[in-house]
């Protein structure tokens, strides 16, 4: 298990990280979520040892990360970094064997990554040669070829188009059934929506919220109604409803906020009483209202 | 687990088959070969350009003047007069000879009026060797009794065991510059290239995977090691090219039947004493010494650019050692034993120039060598540790090229 414990890091005068505190079960894969600037790589950094944290702990089961732990672990940071010059495979293999891979093993996963990542076809080119997604898709590679019992990423679908996005979400699920802890990081939240088990949400440095998806929506203090037709009675009835709230409304239906503690079929019955209810749907919050909530961008 | 044989083993296989390390080595090596053989053939050029003389005056003048020229000049032909003053046309005329001299009688001796094809190449041998001549006709003494007074012999007893004359004294001289210039040029070039895989990996972002992946550290030696053994291998081969050729340099100096040839002749056949296992020793071990320092602190400076344009800028003070140590051992070659080479011999960064030069040059009390090396263990030591926490901070610093302040309290931390 991952256990953060209250981590602080400034840099000069400037509070990065402010006290997060999160827990990750092995096996888990786990959201760390915030807006530019949040903390996010600086708590990343503190995961792999790069940084120390100026306060807090971070502890693999239950142990402080030493190097031979960090060499276990995998990192995609955010900025991508490759040597240009070396060829695809070499490359691979090179960071097989800093995390302490030995011949023939190491050679075997190269060209097994290269193969599942479809980029096989380039294990003989320079690097540099390669389009910027299949150099993401290199980076994926060298940073998971040793199969890490944890693995960091930092925006591993930025710049990947939907085909490559979808090679490599197949890839991060072969991990995770392999029981490999994933923490990711990404502003396609759609994506990782599906992926995570778990997560953290996190803005100026501070936890903001944290859990799985259902403990954050059943945190969520409104739930989304979606009633047909879009009538003045209907509306009426809505718009009378203690704490309700008119959302932005599509064609032909009334989206409202309600309270999370509403009583929902006494609501029904009400609409029903209205006349001529055709449709009623209870909508959960997405990852991204939630997200924007936490952050401080929507109420 | 040490990963620094694995950081050796890809930076010495990146490195040595870079375009940039083959390029270097292979032109240094062309640049020695060059320097065996050039003068040799720019002298030939020279002298066979410059040799041709034709002389005239009186036959007893001529005569006597032909066989003390002999050996430094070509007397392509004797007049006794001829009419006018010798024109371009003679001299073409005459085997395309450099000059016409004329010799007359003048005042108590001899008087010359030389037309020379080109005024500044006219050789100032042409004068000291008819000295004699003068000598004689104002003495009206024989060639014979004059020759033994024109030359005082000197017998130069040396003092310092190291050397046994003159001359091996002179060649140590040669082979301590030799060695300091292969030093200097290969501390520039391999600490550079050290300075540059660092900034590559910096900008590239590598450093960052890195530095979750490994210890800093290790990163650091292994880059260092590579760079060095790379070095190591580029020494070797200049060194290798310099011995190989220089008794060959020296041997078509000495092919010339002059003084001059006979004494280079004695040097080559005396080269391969002088370059014994004392000597190779020294210079491996300075070598080392300053690499290490200059490759540690040019990869930590290189950790703090985010942009390669600047590494010129951060590492400029840098060189400053590596060019004041360099100066230092030129004069060190002349002034061994000078109280301030003694001080700078014993100076980190300077004395692995100076100290070895002095080495190599003159007997140097044991006590000094130990110091030396003392003090450049020690100050290796400090570097490493001062680079390494400027290496470790260094490689995640993105952003403006940090203050100076900034990096000593990062020091102080």
């Amino acid at each position: 298990m991952l256990e953060v414990t209250n981590v602080r890091r400034a840099f000069g005068t400037t509070q990065a990280v402010r006290g997060v505190s999160f827990s990750i079960n092995r096996g888990a894969t786990f959201g760390l979520l915030g807006p530019n600037g949040a903390g996010k790589t600086t708590t990343m950094r503190m995961l792999l040892g790069i940084l120390q944290p100026d306060s807090g702990t971070v502890t693999w089961d239950g142990k402080p990360i030493d190097n031979a732990t960090r060499r276990r672990f995998g990192y995609l940071p955010e900025e991508r970094g490759l040597y240009g010059k070396m060829k695809v495979r070499d490359q691979i293999v090179y960071f097989g064997r800093l995390h302490g891979m030995t011949d023939p093993e190491v050679g075997q996963r190269a060209d097994a990554w290269l193969a599942s990542l479809d980029i096989a076809q380039y294990a003989t080119r320079p690097t540099s040669e390669l389009s910027k997604g299949n150099q993401q898709k290199v980076q994926v590679a060298c940073s998971a070829v040793h199969d890490p019992e944890l693995l960091i990423l930092d925006e591993p679908f930025s710049g990947l188009d939907p085909i490559n996005a979808d090679i490599l979400l197949a890839n991060l699920r072969a991990l995770q059934a392999r029981g490999t802890t994933l923490v990711l990081s990404s502003h396609q939240l759609w994506q990782i929506e599906t992926l995570c088990t778990e997560f953290c949400i996190i803005a100026a440095g501070e936890n903001r919220a944290i859990g799985t998806l259902e403990e954050l929506r059943r945190d969520w203090p409104t739930r989304i109604v979606r009633v047909e037709p879009r009538s003045a009675a209907l509306q009426a009835v809505l718009s009378a409803t203690n704490g309700a709230r008119e959302r932005a409304t599509t064609n032909g239906a009334l989206l409202f906020d309600v309270p999370a503690t509403l009583e929902l079929p006494d609501l029904v019955r009400r609409l029903v009483a209205a006349g001529d209810l055709t449709a009623f749907e209870r909508m959960e919050p997405s990852l991204q209202e939630i997200y924007l909530r936490a952050i401080g961008e929507a109420a | 687990m040490n990963v620094i044989p694995i950081v050796f083993n890809a930076e010495f296989l990146r490195r040595i088959r870079s375009r940039s390390y083959i390029i270097a080595t292979v032109l240094m090596m062309l640049g020695i070969v060059l320097l065996a053989y050039l003068p040799g053939l720019l002298a030939n050029q020279f002298t066979s350009a410059t040799r041709g003389i034709v002389l005239i005056g009186a036959p007893d003048l001529t005569g006597r003047a032909k066989a003390l020229l002999a050996k430094d000049f070509d007397i392509v032909a004797t007049y006794p007069s001829i009419e006018g003053t010798p024109t371009l046309a003679f001299l073409d005329k005459n085997k395309k000879a450099s000059a016409a001299a004329v010799l007359e009688h003048g005042g108590a001796g001899l008087k010359v009026t030389a037309y020379a094809r080109d005024v500044a190449m006219f050789r100032g041998a042409f004068a000291r060797d008819l000295v004699p001549l003068n000598v004689a006709l104002a003495t009206k003494l024989s060639p014979a009794q004059i020759d033994p007074l024109l030359t005082v012999p000197v017998a130069v007893k040396s003092l310092d065991t190291k050397f046994a004359d003159e001359s091996a004294a002179n060649i140590a001289k040669g082979i301590a510059y030799g060695f300091v210039l292969v030093l200097y040029i290969s501390i520039f070039i391999n600490a550079q290239n050290v300075m540059t895989s660092v900034a590559e990996e910096k900008t590239n972002r590598i450093s960052e995977i890195l530095a979750a992946t490994i210890p800093p550290s290790q990163l650091l030696f292994g880059k260092i090691l590579a760079a060095g053994a790379t070095g190591f291998i580029q020494i070797a081969l200049w060194v290798g090219t310099g011995i190989a050729l220089g008794p060959i340099a020296l041997h078509s100096f000495a092919d010339d039947s002059t003084t001059k040839g006979s004494h280079a002749a004695a040097v080559a056949s005396s080269l391969p004493d002088q370059l014994g296992p004392a000597v190779i020793a020294a210079f491996l071990l300075f070598f080392l010494l300053g690499f290490i320092q200059y490759a540690t602190m040019f990869a930590a400076a290189a950790s703090l650019v985010n942009r390669t344009e600047d590494l010129g800028s951060l590492a400029a003070p840098l060189y400053f050692p590596v060019i004041g140590g360099f100066f230092l051992a030129q004069i060190a070659l002349q002034f061994p034993n000078a109280n301030g080479i003694v001080v700078t011999s014993m100076m980190p960064l300077l004395s692995p120039f100076v100290m070895f030069t002095r080495m190599t040059v003159a007997t140097v009390p044991i006590w000094q060598v130990v110091v030396s090396i003392a003090v450049n263990l020690v100050s290796a030591y400090l570097i490493v540790i001062a680079a390494g926490k400027i290496y470790r901070i260094g490689l995640l610093m993105y952003g403006k090229t940090p203050k100076f302040s900034q990096v000593l309290a990062t020091l102080r931390a």
